[in-house]
C-alpha cells in the first residue's frame, strides 16, 4: 500500500515511465492490487486543479494499458468502468478515460452490463469533431473491441448502438481512422438488423467512395490507398440493401470520372453486383450496359476495357443467378440480355470493322460468364460468323470472320477449364459442340488461301486445345491437312510455319500416333540421304526446315524416340568413313551439323522441362555417339571421317552433357567408368557398348596421339563436367591427375580446342572436389606460377595460355569463394605490370566476374551467392588505385582494360554506387583503340544512364564530352567497327531522356547534322540506331 | 482537332513480320550455326537502303484518329514504296475518300523520312489516285517544300505530328 502510494506520488512529479512499470510489476506479483493505486490516486482523480486531475487519470490508464489481465476480477472491472464513465463527463480527463477504456474492453471479465454502459456514456458524452485524430482512434478501438467480443450485447442494444454510433462515425477523414471505421461497419451491415438505418449506413461508406487518398511521401503510417479502397469494398458489398442506393453513385462515377476512377468503380461493380442481387441488377440492367457499353465500344484505355469486360460478365451472371444450372432455357435469358447480344450482333455484320472486335469481347464476356445466356450467345454468334463466312459477297473479309470465331473458341475453352470437376459432364456439351462440325469445316477451307491461312492456324490451335471437343478421327484429319502446309515451297508459307508447328505440337501432347502415322514420315522423307550440292540453296533451306519442324514436333517421348532412331541412321549414313574424297566434306559437315542440332535442341526443351524419359537416352543415344567419333578420330588422316571435325564434336559433346545432367549418381558412375576406360586404358568397348571394333589403338592422352584423338577429348571433358558432386572421379590421385592434364594441355602441340576441354575438367574438378587437391592447388600456386604462368623466357604464346589456365582454376575457387581464390588472383595482378602479357592479365582478371558456362547449377558446381559482389569489393579497389597511375603509361591503360572487362562482366546493381568515380576512368577509356574495350565502356553507360538519372549529376557534368565521343565513334570513316558504331548511337539516343536541355543546347544542331551524315551508314542495323537518336534529338528541347 | 471523327469504325488488318532472312536460309551460308558463318567480311559488307527499310520506318506511324498504326489499317504498305536512284515515291491510301486527316499523315510520313534518310534522297509521296476527294490538294501540299516547310512553324501541328511520330520502329525495332 505504502509502495502504491510512493510510486504514484513521484510519478506525478517525475511522470517517468519507470513508476509505471513498477507499478504494473506489483500488481502482477500481487504485491498491491488496482484498487491500491486507485486508493492511492483518490486525491489526485477528484482533486479540483484540472491538470492534477487529468495525470491522475493518465496514470491508472498507463498502468491499466499493461496489467496482465487475469489480475482483474469481475468487481473491479466494474468499479473501474463506471469511474471512467464518469470521467467522460469531465471535459479535462476526457482523453485519458477513453484510453483507459480503451484497454479496459479487451479484458475478458467485463460484462455486458458494463458494455452498454460505457457505450451509452461514450454516445452521450463524446462529440467526435472536438477531438483530435488520436483521441478519435481511441474510440474507434473501443467500439472495435467490443464488436469483437460482444457483438450480442451490442445486437440486444439494437438502434441505440446503430443511431450512436453512426454519430461518431459520421465525418472521419483520418486513414487511419478510416481503417477501423471501414472494418467496424462491414460487421455491422453484415451482421446486425442495419434497416431502419440503411440510408445513414450508406452515407457514411459511399461519402469515401472511390478513394483518392495518396500516402505521404514517407508513408508513417504504412496505410496504402490500396488498404482504404479494399476495406471499403468489402463496406459496400456488405448488404443487399445498398443495392438500390449504390448503383446510381456508381454510374455517376463511370461517367464523370477519370480512368482511374472508372477503373475503381469497375472493380467495386465486380463486387458488389452479385450481393446487391439479380432483382437490383436487372433494374439498372439497361443503364449499367449502357455505361459499359461506352468503355468497352469506345475503349479510352485496354485497362480498363478489360476491366469493363468484367463487370459485364459479373453483371450477367447475376442477372441470371436466381436460375438453377440445369434448367437452362433460351427462354429464361431477359429481354435485357437478348438486347446486348442482338446489339453484339448487329456489330458482327460487318466482322471486318473494329466495332465488331469490341463485340466479339463482348460476347467471350458472355460466354465466361457460363450462365444460361453463355449458350445462347456463342450459338447465336458462332452461327451468324459462319453465315458470313458461306457468303460470297463477304468472301474478303474471311481472315476477320476467322480471326473472331477463334476469340470466341478461345473463350469458350476457358470457360470448359474452369468448370468444376462435378460439371465434367456439361463440358462435353460446350456451348461450341453443336456448330463443331461446321467450325472444323470452315477453318480447314480457310487453310487454303494465304489470307486466311495464319488466323485458320490459330482458330485450329484453339479447338484442338478445348478438351473433349474434337474427336480423335477429327484430329488426324486436321493432321492430314495441316501437313500439306510444311510440305509446299517455304517462301509461300513463309509465316506460317511456327504457327502450324503450335498447332502440331498441341495435337502431338494429345494424340501423338497421328503424327507419328502422317507428319514424320514426310518430314524424314525431306531429309536427303546424300548432302546436297555446295550451290543449292534451296534445298538446304528445305531440310533445315524439316529438321527444325521435327526437333519442334518430337518433345512427346514416343516421338522423341522414333527421331533418334531415325536421325542416328541418318547420322551413320552421312558420317560413313569414306577413302576418297568424292564428296564436299564441308557442306556434308554442316549438313551433320544440322541434324545434330536439331537433336540437341530438342534434348535441350527435354532437360529444361524435366522429362523422365531422358536418362534412358544414356544407353539409346550416347553408345551411338561415341562410336561415330572414335570410329573417326581412329581413321587414319588420309581418309575422310566427317565426325572428326572438331565442330561436329561441339554438338555431340553437348549431347553428351545434357544427358549426363539427368543421371542419377550410380548410372554417371557406371558412365565415367566406361569413359575413363576409353580415354585412360584405350579400351572403347563398354563407352560404344560394343559397337566399335578397331585395330587402332585409341590413346588421345598421349602426346604423340594423332590431332584426330586427341580431338575427342571433348566428349571425356563434356562427361566429366556435368557429374555430380557425389562422383568420385575413377583415378589414384586427382591432384596428379589434374597436374598431368595441365601438362597435356601446355604442350606446343594442343590447339586451343584441345586445350579448353582440358581446361573444362580442372574447373569443375577443382570446385567440386576442392578439399582432394590442395596438392595440386599449391604445386600451382609454388611451382607453376614461376615456371609457367611469370617466366619471362617462355614465349609470349605459351604465357597466354598458362593464364588461361590460371583464369579456369581460379574462377572455380572464386565461385565457391574459397579463400585460397586470393593467392590466385594476386598472382594475376602481378602480371599486370609485365609489358608481354599485361592486355591478357587483365582481360582475364575483369572476365573471372563473367558468368560461366561449364560451372551452372545445371552441371551441379559448388556455388555461393554473392561471390560476384565479394570479387568486385576486393579488385574494383585495386584497380581503382592503378588506374589513377601516370597518365598514358601501359601500366595505367592495363588497369583500364581490367575495369573495362570487369564492370561490363558484373550486373550493375554491383557498382552504381561507385558510378560518380568511375565515370572519368571510363572516359579515359575510350580513347583505347581496341573496338571490344570502346562497345564494353559505351554498353556500360548505356546501362547506367537510367540509374543514374536519379542522380544525373554524374552524366550531366561531362555530358558535353560525352556528345563529343559518341559523335567520333558512330561516323564510319573515324570508327570501323558497326558494333561500337551502333553502342554509341544507342547512347546518344539516350542522352536527350537523361540531361537538362539547356546543358546540351549548343550541341543540338551539330549532332543533328552529324547524324544526318550517319544515316548513310553502310550497316542496316547502325542506320536504325541512327534514326531513332536522330528523332529524340529532334523531340530534345527546353 | 475539332473532334469531328471522319471514320469511326475503320477496318483494322494483322500487321505482318519482318521479312529479312538469315544469312543460312540466304544461301549464303552452309552452317545454321551463326558461330561458324565465315565472316563475310562483315566490316566492309555494304546493306543499301531498300524498300523493306523504308517501310519499316513508316509502318508503325500512329494514325492520328485511332490508336492502331499505318500498317494495320493499311494506309500505307510494302507494295506502295518505289525506289529509284535516290528517289523514293510513297503511296498512301486514307481509309475513306472524305478523310480530312490525309494531309496530317502524310505530314508526317514526310517528317519521319525527312529526319530518316540521307539527303541525297528525294522523296515524292501521294495518295492513291482515286482514294481521295481532294487528292491533287494534298499531293501539292505534301511535295512543295514552301508548304512543309511553313506547316512545320505551327507548333500545335508539329506537337500533334510527333504525338503520332512518338513509336519509332514499332514492335519490330527492339
Amino acid at each position: 500500500m505504502a509502495t502504491a502510494e510512493r510510486l504514484v506520488r513521484s510519478w506525478m512529479a517525475s511522470e517517468k515511465d519507470s513508476e509505471v512499470d513498477e507499478s504494473v510489476a506489483g500488481i502482477s506479483s500481487g504485491q498491491f492490487t488496482l484498487l491500491d493505486i486507485i486508493k492511492a490516486l483518490g486525491e489526485f482523480l477528484t482533486s479540483e486543479e484540472d491538470r492534477l486531475r487529468m495525470k491522475g487519470v493518465e496514470f491508472l490508464s498507463s498502468v491499466l494499458g499493461r496489467c496482465p489481465h487475469e489480475r482483474l476480477n469481475r468487481q473491479a472491472i466494474r468499479v473501474l468502468s463506471t469511474f471512467y464513465c464518469s470521467k467522460l463527463e469531465d471535459l479535462e480527463t476526457i482523453i485519458p478515460a477513453l484510453n483507459g477504456l480503451s484497454y479496459l474492453v479487451k479484458f475478458p471479465n467485463i460484462q455486458s452490463a458494463e458494455v452498454k454502459d460505457i457505450l451509452n456514456a461514450i454516445f452521450a458524452n463524446v462529440k467526435m469533431r472536438a477531438l483530435v485524430q488520436s483521441t478519435r482512434f481511441f474510440v474507434f478501438s473501443i467500439v472495435d473491441s467490443l464488436i469483437t467480443s460482444h457483438r450480442d450485447t451490442l445486437k440486444e442494444m439494437g438502434s441505440t448502438f446503430l443511431a450512436g454510433y453512426l454519430n461518431l462515425a459520421v465525418g472521419e477523414k483520418d486513414p487511419r481512422n478510416l481503417m477501423l471505421a471501414f472494418a467496424i461497419a462491414r460487421v455491422v451491415l453484415v451482421e446486425f438488423d442495419t434497416l431502419a438505418h440503411i440510408e445513414d449506413f450508406f452515407d457514411i461508406t459511399f461519402c469515401y467512395f472511390p478513394i483518392t487518398f495518396r500516402p505521404p511521401p514517407d508513408d508513417p503510417y504504412g496505410i496504402s490507398a490500396d488498404n482504404l479502397k479494399q476495406s471499403l469494398r468489402l463496406c459496400l458489398s456488405a448488404t443487399p440493401a445498398f443495392g438500390l442506393l449504390g448503383i446510381p453513385v456508381f454510374l455517376e462515377k463511370l461517367t464523370a470520372g477519370s480512368p482511374s476512377t472508372k477503373r475503381d468503380t469497375l472493380h467495386a461493380m465486380d463486387i458488389c453486383l452479385p450481393v446487391y442481387g439479380s432483382a437490383v441488377s436487372r433494374e439498372f440492367g439497361k443503364k449499367i450496359w449502357s455505361s459499359l457499353k461506352l468503355e468497352i465500344f469506345q475503349p479510352t484505355d485496354p485497362d480498363t476495357e478489360h476491366s469493363a469486360l468484367n463487370t459485364l460478365q459479373a453483371l450477367v451472371r447475376t442477372m441470371h443467378a436466381d436460375q438453377s444450372q440445369d434448367a437452362v432455357h433460351e427462354d429464361s435469358i431477359t429481354g435485357l440480355a437478348r438486347d446486348m447480344c442482338n446489339e453484339c450482333m448487329q456489330a458482327l455484320k460487318e466482322p471486318e470493322k473494329a466495332q465488331a472486335r469490341a463485340a466479339i469481347k463482348v460476347i467471350c464476356a458472355f460466354a465466361r460468364a457460363n450462365g444460361p445466356l453463355s449458350r445462347f450467345a456463342v450459338s447465336q454468334a458462332a452461327e451468324l460468323l459462319i453465315r458470313n463466312f458461306h457468303d460470297p459477297d463477304e468472301v474478303s473479309n474471311r481472315a476477320s470472320v476467322v480471326m473472331l470465331l477463334t476469340e470466341l473458341i478461345e473463350a469458350c475453352r476457358g470457360d470448359a477449364t474452369h468448370a468444376p470437376i462435378s460439371q465434367s459432364s456439361h463440358s462435353s456439351l460446350s456451348p461450341l459442340t453443336a456448330s463443331k462440325d461446321a467450325l472444323l469445316g470452315l477453318l480447314i477451307v480457310s487453310l487454303k488461301t494465304p489470307a486466311t491461312c495464319l488466323p485458320a492456324l490459330h482458330g485450329l490451335t484453339a479447338l484442338v486445345r478445348t478438351p473433349t471437343l474434337v474427336a480423335d478421327d477429327e484430329l488426324g484429319y486436321i493432321v492430314l491437312e495441316v501437313s500439306e502446309l510444311l510440305r509446299k515451297e517455304p517462301d509461300e508459307v513463309e509465316d506460317v510455319t511456327t504457327d502450324t508447328l503450335a498447332l502440331l505440337s498441341a495435337i502431338a501432347g494429345i494424340a501423338p500416333h497421328h503424327l507419328s502415322s502422317q507428319m514424320l514420315p514426310i518430314l524424314f522423307s525431306f531429309l536427303p540421304d546424300v548432302t546436297p550440292s555446295r550451290d543449292a540453296t534451296a534445298q538446304r533451306a528445305f531440310y533445315w526446315r524439316a529438321l527444325s519442324s521435327l526437333s519442334a514436333l518430337c518433345v512427346q517421348p514416343q516421338l522423341f524416340e522414333t527421331l533418334v532412331v531415325r536421325l542416328i541412321a541418318k547420322l551413320d549414313l552421312l558420317c560413313a568413313i569414306s577413302p576418297t574424297r568424292t564428296f564436299d566434306q564441308e557442306s556434308t559437315t554442316a549438313y551433320a551439323h544440322a541434324i545434330l542440332t536439331a537433336l540437341t535442341n530438342t534434348l535441350d526443351v527435354k532437360v529444361s522441362s524435366k522429362d523422365v524419359d531422358v536418362p534412358k537416352y544414356a544407353e539409346l543415344l550416347l553408345p551411338h555417339m561415341f562410336r561415330l567419333y572414335l570410329d573417326a578420330a581412329l581413321a587414319s588422316s588420309e581418309v575422310m571421317a566427317v565426325a572428326a571435325d572438331p565442330r561436329l564434336l561441339q554438338v555431340g559433346a553437348k549431347i553428351i552433357r545434357l544427358v549426363n545432367q539427368t543421371l542419377n549418381v550410380a548410372r554417371q558412375e557406371k558412365l565415367v567408368a566406361a569413359v575413363f576406360a576409353a580415354y585412360t586404358q584405350g579400351d572403347v568397348k563398354l563407352i560404344t557398348g560394343g559397337l566399335l571394333n578397331s585395330s587402332t589403338p585409341f590413346a588421345p592422352l598421349y602426346l604423340n596421339a594423332s590431332p584426330r584423338q586427341r580431338n575427342t577429348f571433348i566428349l571425356f571433358s563434356s562427361t566429366i563436367v556435368s557429374l555430380r558432386k557425389e562422383v568420385r572421379m575413377p583415378v589414384d590421385n586427382l591432384s596428379t591427375f589434374l597436374s598431368e592434364l595441365v601438362a597435356w594441355s601446355d604442350n606446343p602441340s594442343s590447339t586451343v580446342f584441345q586445350r579448353e576441354a582440358a581446361s573444362h575438367i580442372l574447373a569443375s574438378n577443382v570446385n567440386k572436389h576442392v578439399d582432394d587437391v590442395s596438392d595440386f592447388l599449391s604445386s600451382q600456386l609454388e611451382d607453376y606460377s614461376s615456371s609457367a604462368l611469370k617466366n619471362t623466357s617462355m614465349p609470349a604464346e605459351a604465357r597466354k595460355n598458362a593464364i588461361s589456365t590460371w583464369t579456369s582454376v581460379t574462377r572455380a575457387l572464386l565461385v565457391r569463394s574459397h579463400p585460397s581464390a586470393n593467392a590466385f588472383i594476386d598472382h594475376l595482378f602481378e602480371l599486370l605490370d609485365d609489358n608481354t602479357v599485361d592486355w591478357d592479365a587483365a582481360r582475364a582478371i575483369g572476365l573471372l566476374a563473367s558468368e560461366d558456362a561449364i560451372l551452372t547449377k545445371r552441371n551441379d558446381a559448388v556455388l555461393k551467392i554473392l561471390h560476384v559482389q565479394k570479387y568486385f569489393n576486393t579488385v574494383m579497389s585495386r584497380l581503382l588505385e592503378g588506374a589513377k597511375g601516370t597518365k598514358g603509361s601501359r601500366r595505367e591503360t592495363a588497369y583500364l582494360v581490367a575495369l573495362a572487362y570487369l564492370i561490363n562482366a558484373v550486373p550493375k546493381a554491383v557498382y552504381v554506387t561507385q558510378m560518380p568515380s568511375l565515370m572519368p576512368i571510363l572516359l579515359r577509356g575510350l580513347d583505347l583503340v581496341d573496338p571490344s574495350i570502346r562497345s564494353h565502356i559505351i554498353n556500360t553507360l548505356s546501362n547506367n544512364i537510367d540509374i543514374t538519372s536519379t542522380d544525373k549529376d554524374a552524366v550531366s557534368m561531362y555530358a558535353s564530352t560525352l556528345v563529343l565521343a559518341m559523335l567520333k565513334n558512330c561516323t564510319y570513316s573515324e570508327m570501323p567497327d558497326p558494333g561500337v558504331r551502333a553502342a554509341a548511337l544507342k547512347y546518344l539516343a539516350l542522352l536527350p531522356g537523361t540531361v537538362r536541355y539547356d546543358l546540351l543546347h549548343p550541341y543540338k544542331t551539330r549532332v543533328l547534322k552529324e547524324l544526318a551524315k550517319i544515316l548513310d551508314d553502310p550497316k542496316r542495323a547502325v542506320r536504325k540506331e541512327a534514326v531513332i537518336a536522330r528523332t529524340n534529338w529532334y523531340k530534345y528541347s527546353g | 482537332m475539332n473532334g469531328e471523327i471522319f471514320n469511326a469504325n475503320p477496318t483494322v488488318y494483322a500487321s505482318k513480320r519482318s521479312t529479312r532472312k538469315s544469312k543460312f536460309e540466304a544461301g549464303q551460308s552452309l552452317w545454321i550455326d551463326e558461330q561458324y558463318q565465315p565472316e563475310l567480311s562483315s566490316e566492309s559488307e555494304v546493306e543499301p537502303i531498300d524498300e523493306d527499310e523504308i517501310f519499316d520506318l513508316i509502318r508503325s506511324i500512329a494514325d492520328p484518329e485511332h490508336p492502331n498504326s499505318l500498317e494495320e489499317l493499311r494506309v500505307v504498305s510494302a507494295e506502295q514504296i518505289e525506289m529509284g536512284d535516290n528517289h523514293i515515291m510513297v503511296e498512301f491510301t486514307p481509309t475513306v475518300p472524305h478523310c480530312g486527316m490525309s494531309t496530317l499523315i502524310g505530314l508526317s510520313i514526310r517528317v519521319r523520312l525527312m529526319r530518316s534518310l540521307p539527303q541525297r534522297f528525294k522523296v515524292d509521296i501521294r495518295v492513291k489516285p482515286g482514294s481521295h476527294q481532294s487528292e491533287l490538294a494534298v499531293n501539292k501540299q505534301l511535295n512543295d517544300k514552301e508548304r512543309v516547310a511553313a506547316a512545320l512553324e505551327n507548333s500545335a501541328l508539329v506537337e500533334t505530328l510527333e504525338k503520332c511520330l512518338e513509336p519509332i520502329g514499332g514492335p519490330h525495332s527492339r
